[in-house]
C-alpha cells in the first residue's frame, strides 16, 4: 500500500488544480449565463 | 466624521467610491423623481443595494440613512434589494447618502439596466465560486474520511491515518477561506450590532470545529482530543452555500424581470423636423411638445395627444380594457399602450416619470416595499434560541473543563453541531423546494418559496378578467348569414380581406376560417385561389375593402362602413363585424372574448374548497358581468383602475381575509404585490410576473387550484418537519451536554435528522399528473 503515499498527496494537488481551472473558467465568463445555455438547446432557431 | 463612520458596523464590501456621479442631474433623472409633500419639493429615488444577503442587512442600510439630516424616509426592500429613499435636495446630496451607506459596507447603485446586469454577473460568479469550492472540497474530504468510518480503530496504519488528516486539513482551508466568507461577515456585522443572527452559531461552529480538528491533526496526543471533523465541516458549509445559491437565483430572476420592464418602452422613435421630414431619435432625447410618428405595432413613448385623424390602440395592459379602442384627433394617448393600425402622428405632453405608465410602476414599487417583512420577524424569534445554544455550549465547555480537559472540547463541539439549526432551517425550505419542483413540472413557477405559507391559508381568491379568466384575443362566437350563403364561403371571403390586417377582429376571423366553422379547416391557399383579391385597403378604425371577382366591392368592418342598417337591440352587446358585397349585407360575425376553457371548472373547484372568489376588472360593467356570470364567481367589482383595485384588496385584507390575486396585466402589478400571495398567468406582462409569487406558464386556470392544494400539503409536511427537528433537539441536546454523545455521533445525528427532513419533503415531489 506504499502507493498511497503518492496517491493521497496527488489527489490533493488534483483537487487544488481543479479549483484553479474552475476559477479561470468562471473569471473568463464561461458560467455567467448557464440557464440561458440550457435553454438554447431547446430553441429551434 | 471619520471616527463616526469607523464606529459603524462594516458590511461585506469595502466601499471607497466617492459616488459624485450620483449628483449629476442627468444621471439622477434615471432613478430619481421629484415629489411635492406639503408644498415642499423632495426627491424620491430608487437605488439598488449591493452586498445584501439577508433581511437583517436591510436594517443596517436603513439605519445608516434614517438619522441623516435631509432624509425624510428610507425603506429597503430585502427581496429585490431596492432602496427607496425620499430626501431633500436642498439639504443633502445623493453622493453623501451613498457614502454613508458605503461606510456600513453596502454600495448604492442607480437602478439602470447596463449597470445592474454587470453587477449581477459579478455577484453570480461569487456565489457560484463559493458553491463550487465547498462542493469539490467536500467530495474529496469525504473520500479521506470514508476509511475511518468503515474500519475498526487501529485497522488503518497510523502514518496513513495521519496523511489522510493532513490531506483533509489542506482541502478544508479553501472552504474556510473562499466559501465561508458570507457567514463570517454576517456574523461579524451582527456582533458589532450586539445581536445574534442565524449565522453566529454557524460561524462559531465552523471556527471551533476547524480549530479543534486542526489541533487534533497537528498534535495527536494533545489536550484537545484526537477527533477530526473536517468532513462534517465541509459538508455543512456546502449545504448552506447550496441554499444561498438557490436564493440568489430566485432573486436574480426578480431583478431581471424588473429590468425587462424598464426596457419595454421604445428606445428610438421618429421625430418630426421643422422641414416636415422625420428623423429617428433616442426616446431619452424627446422633449414635451415634440411631434413623433408611431408605426403599427409600436408602443407610444409618452402620454400625448393624437394629431392624425384616427388610431386604433391596444390599452389592455394598462387599463384592462379588453377591446382595441379607436381614438380620434385630439384624444389622449397613454405611454406603454400599442398602436395596432396604421402609422400616426402624436404630440408628446408627458414623458418618463410623469406618464401614467411610470405612475403605475411607482405604485407597484411602493406596494411591494410595504409588504410585511416576515423574514426579519423570524430572525428576531430565532435570536433567543440561538443565544441559548451558545450559552449551553459555553456552559458545557466550562463544566467539563474542570473535570477533563480533552473532553471539554468534544462536548462543546458536540453541542454546537447537534443543535446546529440545520434540520430546523432545512425543515421549511426543503419542503417548499420539493413542492416548487413538482409544480415546475406542471409549468407553474414558484418565485417566492415563503408564498406557500400564505397560500395555504388563503380564503379569498381575486381574479382579474382580461387575459386571466378570458383569453388575450377575441374569437368569433356567432354568425348570421344572408339566406343562400354558406358559412364556409362567408368566412373564407371575410378571411381573404382580414388576412391583410393586424386588427384583433381580423385575426379572430382568420383564425376562425383556418379552423373551419363546422370543423372543416380551409387551407390558406384555398382563399387566394377562390377569391381573386385586388385593391385591398385598410380604412383605419372602419374596416377593410377589396375588389373580388364575382362579388364586386367587398367590405368588412363596422355597420356604417358596410352600409348595413343595425337593429336597435343589436347595439351595446358584444362587438360585431359586418361583411357586405355589391348586393348588400352578406354576413355578421359576433365577436366575444374567449373564456378560458377551464375557468369555470377552476372557480367551482375553489368554491368546493370553501374559498370565496372575486372578479376585479378594469373593463366595462357589461363585459365584466357577462364573464362573472359565465364562470360563477361570488362577487364582482367592475370598472376598477389600478388604485381602486389596490383599495379593494386592502379592504378585503382589513376585513381579516387572506387574499390570493390572479392577474396578468400591467395594471394588476400593484395588486399582485399587495395581495397576500399572487399568481400571474403565463402570457402576462413581465411586470406582473416580476411581482407574482407564482407564474402559471401553461395558461390553465385550474393550475391555481392545484397550486393551492399543493401549498396546503406543503404546510402539513413543514409542520411534521418542524416537530421532528424540535424533538431531535429536545432529545439530543441533554445527551450532548451530559457528555454521552461524542462529536461523531452528534454529526451523524445531525446528518440523519437533515436527511429525514429532506426525505419527508421529497414526498411532495410525487404530485398527481394532470
Amino acid at each position: 500500500m506504499e502507493v498511497l503515499y503518492l496517491l493521497i498527496p496527488l489527489s490533493v494537488v488534483i483537487v487544488l488544480a481543479i479549483i484553479v481551472i474552475f476559477w479561470w473558467a468562471l473569471e473568463s465568463g464561461q458560467l455567467d449565463n448557464i440557464d440561458r445555455e440550457g435553454d438554447r438547446i431547446l430553441n429551434v432557431n | 466624521m471619520d471616527s463616526y463612520s469607523n464606529e459603524r458596523p462594516k458590511g461585506p464590501l469595502k466601499v471607497v467610491d466617492d459616488f459624485l456621479v450620483l449628483d449629476d442631474p442627468v444621471e439622477q433623472q434615471a432613478f430619481t423623481e421629484m415629489v411635492d409633500v406639503d408644498g415642499q419639493a423632495y426627491a424620491h429615488s430608487v437605488l439598488m443595494v449591493q452586498g445584501m444577503y439577508c433581511a437583517a442587512c436591510a436594517d443596517t442600510v436603513e439605519g445608516a440613512l434614517c438619522d441623516l439630516p435631509g432624509v425624510v424616509k428610507a425603506e429597503v426592500h430585502a427581496g429585490t434589494r431596492r432602496l427607496i429613499v425620499r430626501w431633500d435636495p436642498a439639504r443633502v446630496r445623493m453622493s453623501h447618502l451613498a457614502r454613508q451607506v458605503g461606510a456600513t459596507g453596502y454600495r448604492l447603485l442607480p437602478v439602470k439596466e447596463a449597470l445592474s446586469i454587470s453587477n449581477r454577473l459579478a455577484e453570480g460568479r461569487k456565489v457560484l465560486w463559493r458553491l463550487f469550492v465547498a462542493g469539490i472540497c467536500m467530495m474529496q474530504v469525504m473520500m479521506y474520511a470514508w476509511p475511518a468510518y468503515i474500519t475498526e480503530p487501529g485497522d488503518i496504519p497510523p502514518d496513513i491515518d495521519h496523511l489522510l488528516r493532513w490531506a483533509s486539513w489542506i482541502l478544508s482551508l479553501p472552504v474556510l477561506i473562499f466559501a465561508s466568507g458570507p457567514f463570517f461577515s454576517s456574523a461579524w456585522r451582527d456582533l458589532k450590532h450586539g445581536r445574534i443572527g442565524m449565522d453566529t452559531p454557524v460561524s462559531i461552529g465552523i471556527i471551533v470545529t476547524f480549530v479543534a480538528s486542526s489541533l487534533a491533526t497537528f498534535d495527536r496526543s494533545g489536550a484537545w482530543g484526537h477527533e477530526v471533523w473536517f468532513d462534517s465541516l465541509t459538508m455543512f458549509v456546502f449545504f448552506l452555500m447550496g441554499g444561498r445559491y438557490l436564493e440568489y437565483k430566485s432573486r436574480a430572476r426578480t431583478a431581471g424581470a424588473l429590468d425587462d420592464l424598464i426596457n419595454r418602452l421604445p428606445e428610438v422613435c421618429d421625430r418630426l423636423k421643422p422641414d416636415g421630414t422625420y428623423e429617428p431619435v433616442s426616446v431619452r432625447r424627446l422633449v414635451v411638445g415634440d411631434t413623433v410618428r408611431i408605426h403599427a405595432g409600436q408602443a407610444f413613448p409618452g402620454d400625448g395627444v393624437l394629431l392624425s385623424k384616427r388610431v386604433t390602440v391596444d390599452e389592455a395592459l394598462l387599463t384592462g380594457e379588453s377591446h382595441p379602442i379607436t381614438k380620434h384627433t385630439g384624444s389622449a394617448l397613454i405611454a406603454g399602450s400599442f398602436n395596432i393600425a396604421s402609422p400616426v402622428d402624436m404630440r408628446i405632453e408627458k414623458l418618463g416619470a410623469d406618464t401614467r405608465f411610470a405612475q403605475i410602476v411607482a405604485l407597484m414599487e411602493k406596494a411591494s416595499t410595504e409588504k410585511p417583512r416576515l423574514a426579519i420577524l423570524a430572525d428576531r424569534v430565532a435570536a433567543p434560541f440561538l443565544a441559548l445554544v451558545l450559552l449551553a455550549a459555553l456552559g458545557a465547555f466550562l463544566y467539563w473543563w474542570q473535570i477533563d480537559h480533552s473532553r471539554a472540547f468534544a462536548v462543546a463541539v458536540s453541542v454546537l453541531i447537534v443543535t446546529c439549526p440545520c434540520a430546523l432551517s432545512l425543515a421549511t425550505p426543503a419542503a417548499m423546494l420539493a413542492s416548487a419542483g413538482a409544480l415546475a413540472k406542471r409549468g407553474v413557477l414558484v418565485r417566492r418559496l415563503q408564498a406557500f405559507e400564505s397560500l395555504a391559508h388563503v380564503n379569498t381568491v381575486v381574479f382579474d378578467k382580461t387575459g386571466t379568466l378570458t383569453l388575450d384575443s377575441v374569437v368569433v362566437a356567432g354568425m348570421q348569414l344572408r339566406s343562400g350563403v354558406q358559412a364556409e364561403t362567408a368566412l373564407s371571403l371575410a378571411a381573404a380581406l382580414a388576412q391583410a390586417s393586424l386588427h384583433p377582429a381580423s385575426k379572430a376571423i382568420v383564425k376562425a376560417a383556418r379552423e373551419g366553422w363546422s370543423g372543416q379547416p380551409v387551407p390558406l391557399a384555398d382563399w387566394q385561389a377562390r377569391f381573386d383579391c385586388s385593391d385591398v385597403q385598410e380604412h383605419a378604425g372602419q374596416g377593410m375593402s377589396a375588389r373580388i371577382a364575382g362579388h364586386g366591392q367587398v367590405k368588412l368592418g363596422s355597420a356604417v362602413f358596410c352600409g348595413v342598417a343595425v337593429a336597435a337591440d343589436e347595439q351595446g352587446t358584444s362587438p360585431r363585424v359586418y361583411l357586405a358585397d355589391d348586393a348588400g349585407w352578406l354576413a355578421t360575425f359576433e365577436l366575444d372574448e374567449g373564456l378560458r376553457p377551464d375557468a369555470r371548472e377552476a372557480v367551482e373547484a375553489l368554491k368546493a374548497m370553501g374559498i370565496e372568489t372575486w372578479l376585479l376588472s378594469g373593463d366595462r360593467a357589461g363585459a365584466a358581468q357577462r364573464i362573472a356570470h359565465q364562470v360563477g364567481v361570488d362577487k364582482l367589482v367592475a370598472e376598477a383602475g389600478p388604485e381602486q383595485k389596490l383599495q379593494e384588496v386592502a379592504a378585503l385584507q382589513a376585513a381579516g381575509r387572506l387574499v390570493a390575486m390572479v392577474g396578468d396585466g400591467l395594471n394588476d402589478g400593484p395588486v399582485l404585490a399587495r395581495a397576500n400571495t399572487s399568481f400571474a398567468l403565463g402570457t402576462a406582462a413581465p411586470l406582473a410576473q416580476a411581482h407574482a409569487d407564482f407564474v402559471i406558464q401553461g395558461g390553465r386556470v385550474t393550475d391555481v387550484v392545484e397550486t393551492l392544494t399543493q401549498a396546503r400539503k406543503t404546510l402539513i409536511i413543514v409542520k411534521q418537519n418542524l416537530i421532528w427537528a424540535a424533538l431531535y433537539n429536545f432529545v439530543s441536546v441533554p445527551l450532548a451536554l451530559a457528555g454521552f454523545m461524542p462529536p461523531w455521533l452528534a454529526g451523524l445525528g445531525m446528518a440523519i435528522s437533515s436527511f429525514w427532513v429532506i426525505g419527508n419533503a421529497l414526498r411532495l415531489n410525487k404530485m398527481k399528473k394532470s
